[in-house]
């Protein structure tokens, strides 16, 4: 028997596998597309609650009355900024999808929260503590570890009824606000923690970190 | 893009391609998928080799059909070989013996030397191999004949079939074998089929002193029987019409043990006929044999690569699981799920391409859905025995 190579229909295979491939990759850039606008629009959302929750503070002057609002307010609005820098962190590592625009905007919103948070702190007088984690994602190498260890710390202090609000700053991504951060609590180099105002520098393992936590409150 | 992206599109490519390599073949041979073969008339004498080993619960039932095949009964030749069973085998099918069907029993010494043996004493034109466990339909034999018309074509592969059944497990390879059967009858279009299975294949008795008799040696004789005929250039075509029943492993652990040795003589066998990857082979050697390694390896990355994935997900993702998971529907999850429609698709065309088989739609679902895993399970065996060079044999 004489043998012969179906060529056609491996080219014809090839050329439906690879059309197939295109539209998939289409596709899938534009559902990350829409992942970076959705969360693009919950930063703006939070942006506004933020902003109500100022101008409440604002026309109330420095009366304690409200403070049970803002606290319960205020807590729902640090998980949602907390579950936002995951949801931008997981594009990053697992997508490959970095938005510089989207982070710097993110930072803002993130300071914000914050600063509310630590105004609310100071008038309520509450025993929330607000940590900052200061990473670059550029020559850190200590950065993901010390992410990490600040997670386990909060979820154990947690399970200890102990609550703690965490907030990142990439430092180098030519974030204003982050370096204006940056700069108010003296960090200059990656990792740094900042716990309640007070700037450790360097990795900090779990157990440090609680202990630092239940110290500051 | 990084290095796991770019092997997981890789693999996704080649699944693509080589579904649709296959669905290209059944579009373009469609009409002769269905078209009945005409047939000369020639009606050659028949012997039928059937070795046994501890078969005595299954050997009557099967030996019963051959019996009460259609087809002149002095053009058919029976020969049951009783491998040294330590059960009654040999005096179960004693019982039958008469004119045209004679017991046999030897020393046991494997699959492959019982079938020598019986295909020596073989007298017909043509010669099926049978199993003791599997059952053929009255017209199983007249509708292979035919094909032997063709000089070229040395060998016959039926239609091996699992009866339906309530068994979770016997549904599932029911399903397997229909879509191996139609990816069988899409290969002989392009003169590629890799094997010719115990129940009931059918050979020109003359191919075995052109290239010599089974392998007694093989973990999977039936495959490196057909390699050698390809080898040698001759034909092998495949019925979708000679229906043989079979009974397939009714329990994990026996399916799992068979599919390690399917694995291990198979890849053995494909590294041995490794010469034939050469244009000379053409389909065969181009794209069949190529394919059965690159199978291989690409199934061992996609391993590899979802336990990589697995061990580096972020810690924080246990935060965000359900928005993550909602987030993965992108360039790699959506390319692979272009692979798992088209894959369905092929199982539609395979079963529909079944007149008189039903299959229920859970079934179909659960083989879609498990599968991988069964796979997983036997080839995580097969490479933990490879590695261990676990001794060959049956």
């Amino acid at each position: 028997m004489k043998r012969t190579v179906s060529y056609p229909i491996y080219a014809a295979a090839f050329a439906i596998s690879l059309a197939i491939f295109v539209i998939g990759i289409y596709i899938g850039m534009q559902i990350d597309q829409a992942n970076v606008r959705s969360i693009s629009d919950d930063v703006s959302n939070i942006s506004e609650k933020v902003a109500s929750i100022q101008l409440l503070l604002l026309a109330e002057g420095n009366s304690s009355s409200f403070c049970p609002v803002y606290a319960s307010q205020l807590d729902s609005i640090d998980q949602d900024v907390e579950r936002i820098g995951y949801k931008l962190a997981y594009l990053e590592d697992e997508k490959g999808v970095f938005d510089s625009e989207l982070k710097k905007k993110y930072f803002i919103m993130e300071a914000e929260s914050y600063l509310l948070s630590q105004k609310v702190k100071a008038l309520c007088g509450d025993d929330s503590i607000l940590v900052i984690n200061f990473y670059s994602n550029a020559g850190c190498g200590r950065c993901r570890e010390q992410g990490i260890e600040i997670l386990k710390a909060r979820d154990a202090l947690a399970a200890q009824g102990i609550g703690a609000k965490l907030f990142s700053f990439d430092g180098e991504i030519g974030s204003p606000v982050a370096e204006a951060f940056a700069r108010q609590y003296n960090v200059t180099g990656y990792p740094s923690v900042v716990i309640n105002g007070r700037a450790y520098s360097g990795f900090r393992d779990s157990e440090s970190l609680q202990a630092y936590m239940k110290a500051a409150r | 893009m990084d290095i796991p992206d770019f092997l997981n599109y890789a693999i996704a490519f080649f699944s693509l391609f080589t579904l649709n390599v296959f669905i290209l073949l059944y579009l373009r041979h469609r009409k002769d998928y269905h078209r009945p073969l005409k047939h000369s008339g020639w009606m050659p004498s028949v012997s039928i080799v059937m070795p046994a080993y501890n078969e005595e619960k299954f050997i009557v039932l099967s030996i019963r059909t051959l019996l009460d095949l259609d087809y002149p009964a002095d053009k058919l030749e029976i020969i049951v070989v009783d491998d040294g069973s330590a059960d009654n085998t040999y005096r179960v099918a004693k019982a039958f013996e008469g004119q045209n069907l004679r017991v046999f029993t030897k020393e046991n010494g494997g699959k492959g030397a019982a079938l020598n043996f019986g295909i020596r004493k073989a007298t017909g034109d043509l010669v099926a191999t049978m199993d003791a466990d599997s059952y053929v339909t009255k017209g199983t034999l007249r509708e292979i004949i035919p094909y032997f018309d063709d000089k070229d074509v040395m060998a016959v592969t039926p239609a091996v079939k699992i009866r339906e059944s309530s068994s979770w497990l016997k549904e599932f390879q029911r399903v397997e074998y229909l879509m191996i059967l139609f990816s069988r009858k899409l290969l002989s279009f392009i003169d590629s089929v890799p094997v010719t299975p115990g129940p009931f294949s059918m050979f020109r008795r003359s191919v075995f002193e052109k290239i010599g008799y089974f392998d007694e040696h093989n973990l999977v004789e039936d495959q490196e029987i057909a390699l050698r005929i390809q080898a040698a250039n001759f034909k092998i075509k495949s019925s979708m019409t000679a229906d043989v029943y079979t009974e397939p492993p009714d329990n994990m652990k026996d399916l799992i043990t068979q599919r390690v040795r399917w694995q291990r003589g198979g890849i053995r066998n494909y590294w041995k006929y490794r010469h034939m990857i050469r244009p000379d082979y053409g389909d065969f050697g181009m794209y069949f044999v190529p394919l059965n390694f690159a199978a291989l390896t690409a199934f061992f990355l996609l391993l590899g690569l979802l336990v990589y994935s697995l061990l580096t997900t972020p810690y924080y993702v246990q935060y965000i699981w359900l928005e993550a998971f909602g987030m993965d529907i992108t360039f790699v999850t959506f390319v692979g799920s272009f692979v798992v429609l088209v894959s369905t698709f092929f199982l539609w065309l395979a079963i529909r391409s079944f007149k008189g088989e039903r299959v229920k739609l859970r079934y179909l679902l659960s083989f879609l859905l498990f599968y991988w895993y069964i796979m997983v399970g036997y080839n995580v065996l097969f490479l933990i025995k490879e590695i261990k060079r676990e001794r060959y044999s049956w």
